[in-house]
């Protein structure tokens, strides 16, 4: 178990900044993620932990020791490819071995590591299989086995669930992250999959054009979002615009079209000032309809809805814009119409940022 | 595709191999065996009592595995910098050592003889150096003929491995070894442990190739006076064919070492699919060199490229030269010989009988390949598969084989008599052979050419209201016509280039094709030689230029000399895969095939550039 720090990496390629100065600090036994649109530079970024590319500038820190310069195979990072990268020569139980034995591990040793990592995915006694007998789920876990057997200072993960169907992919987070935390293992996730960083994340960082938009935990960076680009990214939201009236503590009093409405400011490092043009970020959930008294009321017509079972979705014209408003457990399902409604949204659940 | 029509072309094609392949491989196995009395091993007996043909048997056996050896350790070292490194020049260096193929290896005998020989242009610049006494200049080419006749064929068909392994490297996902340096193995383990067991495939693919060639190859021994090869000695007992059972013994001792070596190689490589099927890619792992490093690699590529073309130096030179000998270079140029060899009586003629029957066989080929290749990639024939296999069998059978085949069946009264045309043109004959041994070639490509392109655009096509035969015309034909004129233009070069069929089948002057012209003007007396150097340039600029414009119009990553698929590999939705894996693969495929097809075709389209197959 080990820390992971990056210094001000900077990697280009040609004309291209694809990483622009990350500074980030993984705490060991952490399960951080890297999330990011694609191109933002999340596996880049990975593969320089990794060693396989090497930073323009900066630096990169295992514990004490600086690695930026060193070879892959000195780092002892394991890696999880997108596409496994099974050698299809070996059997399963090669696969498996192969980090081992290139460490000069004793063979009853090998083959006792071998079994439990097999145990540990759920594989036993698959060892003498060919890979190409094994389905992609399998083949997923044997990778993950692979790298978990060295028992690396490092766990790199890259998008390791993309090429699995959506039910395994659920099934398969719960068992990643049961296995790194069991492994007590410092491990780096890259993944454009925002349910999946919700879903498993101790803390992530979300990438955008190769600068780090946000660092936090799961709830911080949903709840608190610190740019429209982070809050667009994590979850849906509705954006619009206005102009500040009052500022009281962090709590903005914000003039818009449709009167005024109160919010959180998020952004630690920014203080909006009287007059200032902002955004407003209300997600579809923070919106209620019907409540007669609230926090923040706008008034407008449902132009559309979307029954999904749990929950309903609703399409609700007002002055301030369109805006998407979402139900939990619907008891009563309103129909567009000409009536006008009332939404609301507590002012907790609003986040003023940046314009 | 409807089962009619393809059940169509598998009988055709299967009855075409049967009577044209099959039948007169078989004829020369069944001579061999066939005394006055019936079933005889005596033949057999006659070819192992005697040392003269066990030493040529051996000795042809020693030159396919030496050849493909050397050849091997020309090409690895190629094909692994040229994957793992990116060098100043790499994109030009790397069509350069394709080179050598614009020229028969015995024609560049000719160039090779001129230069070690007594008085050859290597004597002379070790005489000019200093290093050897005029007097007593060396005879290279006496002592190491066999070394000689090795090097020739390993420079000339080392580009076939280069591609091959250069093929198998790049379709390697690069995580592959991305993953094991990950785990800590320092790359020269690495190189060992992952690399070269996966890159076997096409190492296997193409020394097959080099070995079979090598094996039988005719022409570079017969220009070195080399008569102890089992080639040779076909070659020399086809006057008396009807009284010499041996020649039949000997070819059937070819055919049968070089389907077992092409079976050995098939089943090396049926036991691992191994990672060639293109699957989602890692990020490229090759390394940008600077500096001394990248000259040095610079310099590996030029060096093999200049060892390789001295022998197509020493033909120009030789077509060029008035007076050449025992000096470094010719005395004195003159354009005179490719002034005199227009009106050669051989020259004109045979180059217009060349043209004749390489067209008409890659027509024939083309044609052929064309269906072949539909059936095999788009029918649900459970025979295909036989079908595909059928079709690749004239790359395990040497030229030589089927030519004397040939010559054995169409001598008077014998059933492919009727192929002689009048005044005994061996057209039909030559087309024929020509067309069957390039097949591969075309069905290859065009087998490429339809698995890259997805069915879906086709059935889309259809549910627009096209026909099976417009949608092939009109959406499956404009994607895949790169990879179809590519093949052809291969197939054409290589018929151009045939060496063992138009030595054996063409046996009047005035039906000569390019090559055995040029083997009939080397033992002319007087400036034969010249002559003939003069012919083999025109033949190296024209297959130049050929194989140029294969290579721009799609020959990507030497694809066409890949001779194994490697799986019949489809997209989802085609009718091969099993319903259980075609489920599987429909879920997460159907996009992305999409997504893929674009990909490739956008890569495609924007790589116009002949170095860019070979990056």
């Amino acid at each position: 178990m080990e820390s992971i720090r990056t210094e001000n990496v900077v990697k280009i390629f040609g004309a291209i900044r694809a990483l622009d100065g990350i500074s980030l600090l993984i705490e060991p036994g952490e399960l951080f993620f890297l999330l990011g649109a694609s191109g933002c530079g999340k596996t880049t970024l990975l593969r320089c932990i990794a060693g396989l590319e090497t930073p323009s500038s900066g630096s990169i820190h295992f514990g004490g020791r600086e690695v930026t310069k060193m070879a892959p195979h000195k780092r002892e990072t394991a890696m999880v490819f997108q596409s496994y990268a099974l050698w299809p020569h070996l059997t399963v139980g090669q696969n498996i071995a192969f980090g081992l034995e290139e460490r000069k591990v004793p063979k009853p040793e090998i083959k006792r590591r071998v079994e439990e990592a097999l145990e540990m995915v759920q594989l036993p006694g698959f060892g003498p299989r060919s890979i190409d007998q094994m389905s992609g789920g399998q083949q997923q876990r044997v990778s993950l086995a692979r790298a978990l057997v060295v028992k690396p200072k490092c766990l790199l993960l890259d998008e390791p669930l993309s090429n699995l169907d959506a039910q395994l992919r659920v099934e398969m987070r719960r068992e990643i992250r049961r296995i790194v935390k069991e492994n007590g293992l410092t491990g780096i996730y890259v993944t454009h999959d925002q349910e999946e960083a919700l879903a498993m994340a101790d803390r992530m960082a979300v990438l955008t054009r190769g600068k780090i938009g946000q660092i936090g935990t799961p709830e911080e960076v949903y709840r608190a979002p610190h740019s429209a680009y982070v809050a667009n990214f994590i979850g849906e939201t509705n954006i619009m615009t206005g102009e500040v009236l009052e500022m009281r503590e962090r709590i903005a009093v914000v003039n818009t079209p449709g009167g005024p409405i109160r919010g959180r400011v998020t952004d630690p490092d920014w203080m909006p000032t009287h007059g200032e043009l902002v955004r407003l970020s209300i997600r579809p959930e923070a919106w209620r309809l019907h409540l007669d008294r609230g926090d923040n009321p706008v008034s407008g017509k449902i132009t559309d809805r979307t029954y999904l079972g749990q929950r309903i979705q609703y399409w609700v014209e007002t002055v301030i814009g369109r805006q998407q408003v979402v139900e939990m457990n619907p008891h009563v399902i309103h129909e567009p119409g000409e009536n006008s409604i009332m939404i609301h949204a507590r002012h907790d659940d609003v986040v003023v940022l940046k314009g | 595709m409807k089962r009619g029509p393809a059940l169509f072309i598998t009988l055709l094609v299967c009855a075409l191999f049967a009577v044209f392949f099959i039948y007169p491989a078989g004829m020369v196995v069944k001579q061999a065996f066939e005394g006055e009395d019936g079933f005889t091993l005596d033949f057999f007996a006659a070819v192992f009592g005697n040392p003269i043909y066990r030493e040529g048997l051996w000795n042809s056996f020693a030159l396919g595995i030496s050849a493909s050896f050397a050849a091997l350790a020309i090409a690895f070292p190629l094909a692994l910098v040229g994957h793992r490194y990116d060098f100043a020049g790499k994109p030009a260096l790397g069509v350069l050592v394709l080179a050598p193929m614009i020229l028969p290896p015995f024609v560049g005998a000719v160039g090779v003889k001129q230069m070690l020989g007594v008085n050859g242009a290597f004597n002379a610049l070790l005489v000019k150096a200093g290093v050897m006494n005029a007097a007593m200049r060396y005879d290279w080419l006496a002592e190491g003929r066999f070394a000689g006749i090795v090097l020739m064929i390993a420079l000339n068909l080392y580009p076939i491995l280069y591609m091959n392994i250069a093929a198998a490297l790049s379709n390697l996902d690069p995580a592959m070894e991305q993953a094991a340096e990950n785990l800590g193995c320092p790359p020269w383990r690495r190189f060992f442990r992952i690399t070269l067991p996966l890159a076997m495939p096409g190492v296997f693919a193409g020394a097959s190739i080099v070995f079979i060639w090598a094996f039988t190859e005719l022409g570079v021994p017969l220009v070195f006076d080399y008569g102890r090869t089992a080639s040779v000695q076909i070659f020399d007992g086809l006057k008396g064919l009807d009284k010499n059972p041996i020649p039949y013994a000997l070819t059937a001792v070819l055919l049968v070492v070089a389907a077992l070596v092409f079976s050995l190689s098939k089943f090396v490589m049926g036991r691992s699919p191994l990672g060639t099927a293109p699957r989602p890619k890692g990020r490229s792992s090759s390394l940008r060199l600077h500096g001394w490093k990248s000259a040095a690699c610079s310099m590996l590529f030029l060096g093999v490229f200049t060892l390789a073309t001295i022998p197509h130096l020493g033909v120009l030179l030789l077509s060029l030269a008035g007076r050449w000998y025992g000096t470094v270079v010719p005395d004195e140029f003159t354009m005179h010989h490719y002034i005199e060899a227009l009106g050669n009586g051989l020259v004109v003629p045979s180059i217009q009988n060349s043209l004749m029957y390489a067209g008409c066989a890659t027509l024939i080929a083309l044609a052929i390949g064309l269906s072949v290749a539909w059936v095999v990639v788009r029918s649900d024939l459970k025979f295909r598969g036989v079908l595909d296999a059928v079709v690749m069998l004239p790359l395990a059978v040497p030229g030589l084989v089927m030519a004397f085949g040939y010559l054995a069946l169409s001598q008077e009264g014998k059933p492919f008599h009727f192929l002689v045309g009048a005044g005994g043109s061996p057209f039909m004959l030559l087309v024929i052979a020509y067309a069957i041994r390039r097949l591969p070639y075309v069905v290859r490509s065009a087998v490429a050419g339809l698995q890259q392109s997805n069915p879906m655009l086709e059935e889309a096509a259809r549910s627009l209201g096209a026909t099976p035969a417009r949608a092939l015309r009109r959406v499956a034909l404009p994607l895949i016509g790169a990879n179809l004129a590519a093949g052809s233009i291969l197939a054409f070069a290589f018929a151009m280039l045939e060496v063992s069929d138009s030595l054996i089948l063409a046996q009047q002057a005035q039906h000569y094709p390019i090559t055995k012209a040029i083997y009939t003007l080397l033992s002319t007396l007087g400036n034969g030689t010249e002559l003939a150097a003069a012919l083999g340039v025109w033949a190296m600029v024209f297959l130049s230029v050929a194989i140029m414009g294969a290579a721009v119009l799609g020959g990507k990553r030497g694809g066409l000399f890949k001779v194994y698929p490697p799986a019949i590999k489809r997209f989802p939705g085609g009718s091969s895969a099993s319903s259980r894996v075609r489920r599987r693969r429909a879920v997460s495929g159907v996009r992305s095939a999409v997504r893929r097809y674009l990909q490739r075709w956008i890569h495609r389209s924007h790589s116009l550039q002949i170095y860019d197959s070979y990056e």
